[in-house]
């Protein structure tokens, strides 16, 4: 089972969360991800992603640090933006509901450097 | 498709009738008769990057516009009038889509191919395969079996031209995919954001299992007796559409 790092930062627009997501199912292949798991993280990281740059994009990047340990994944988010629009992430009630769904845990907050989320997936053995 | 004379005036009586009565049970069973109609002009459309059954709900949504607006008594034939309307709704479903990525033919067929591959696997072994289980089956690399899952998830800019769960298109998508009764409780029905319950039944159906009721997708695969990677696209789908309802409504 591979343990490590990768990190992948992507301009704050949507059209780059598909870049994202198959980073997302790739890492979560490495450390043994069933198919259901495989796509409840890249749910996840879509919703969680979109929250922070919105239908049209922010000026700025978003920085993905995949953390890989045995039999768990965790997903560290940072958006940088230098648009001025504010770091609190927006969340809606159903994608609140969704996330609870797919992930095991997950934060969200926001400093003066910008937004941050953070998601942990853990492997379950059948 | 095509009928024999004595079909054609069957039918175009019942379009008179419907023309008076707007009669919903003769409605569907117009559109069940013209269904052969917007599978054809369906599959004109395949090449393009998107799975055929998902055309056909786009045409049959586009039949059923037509079949409620066609007006018998101009004396023109419901295939020439519906033809137009249909192919109009594939085009504004590729237009609007706005697939942020093309994707290849090759990735495409290996992402329909996926579809049975798993759910073997997932029987023989008894939970849901890993990527590189599915890429060992399927005799390719584990890079190429995820490239074939994103390209279901190419939904992100869609507009709201899917069914957006009028009574109507709900009764047609209630044809297209079978519904879990069980699951229409008040229950079910309290537990929905309102967002959700404007989905077509199996959408809805979908949407409450994984996202209310915990199950996975090859659970919820084998509970409405369809591949897991139908489930997947349905849901991704679902899931632009609602945040595209999302942000209208913000």
């Amino acid at each position: 089972m591979a343990t490590g790092e990768v990190r992948l930062e992507v301009p704050a627009a949507p059209e780059f969360l598909r870049i994202s997501r198959i980073m997302a199912a790739g890492v979560a292949s490495r450390v043994g991800f069933s198919l259901d798991e495989v796509e409840d993280l890249r749910i996840a990281i879509d919703e969680v992603c979109f929250s922070m740059v919105g239908p049209r994009g922010r000026a700025g990047t978003i920085t993905l640090t995949y953390l890989l340990e045995a039999g768990q994944l965790t997903v560290d988010g940072a958006g940088h933006f230098s648009d001025g629009l504010g770091n609190e992430p927006v969340v809606s009630a159903i994608s609140n509901q969704i996330l609870a769904a797919v992930v095991d845990e997950c934060e969200l907050s926001a400093s003066e450097e910008g937004p941050h989320f953070r998601l942990v997936k853990r492997h379950r053995p059948a | 498709m095509a009928f024999d004379s004595s079909e054609r005036e069957a039918l175009r009586q019942r379009f008179r009738e419907f023309a008076e009565s707007r009669d919903r049970g003769i409605r569907d069973e117009l559109i069940t008769a013209h269904m052969g109609l917007a599978e054809y002009l369906a599959r004109r459309f395949t090449n393009r990057g998107e799975p055929l059954d998902d055309l056909v709900q786009v045409a049959a949504l586009g039949l059923l516009k037509a079949v409620d607006r066609f007006d018998p008594s101009r004396g023109l034939e419901f295939s020439t009038y519906a033809t137009p309307t249909i192919v109009g709704e594939l085009k504004r479903h590729f237009r609007d889509k706005g697939w942020a990525v093309r994707v290849p033919r090759r990735v495409q067929e290996l992402h329909l191919r996926l579809g049975s591959v798993v759910s073997i696997l997932s029987q023989e072994l008894g939970r849901s395969p890993t990527i590189g289980e599915i890429a060992q089956s399927a005799g390719v690399s584990e890079e190429e079996v995820l490239e074939a899952i994103e390209a279901g998830h190419a939904y992100r800019f869609t507009s709201l031209d899917a069914p957006s769960g009028s009574d109507d298109e709900s009764s047609l998508s209630a044809e297209i995919g079978a519904d879990d009764p069980a699951l229409l409780g008040s229950e079910h029905r309290v537990t929905l954001s309102p967002l959700i319950a404007q989905f077509p039944p199996r959408e809805r159906t979908i949407l409450h299992l994984r996202f209310f009721e915990g199950l996975t997708q090859s659970e919820i695969a084998a509970r409405l007796g369809i591949s897991q990677m139908h489930v997947s696209r349905l849901l991704a789908r679902a899931l632009a559409q609602l945040r595209t309802q999302t942000e209208d409504e913000s």
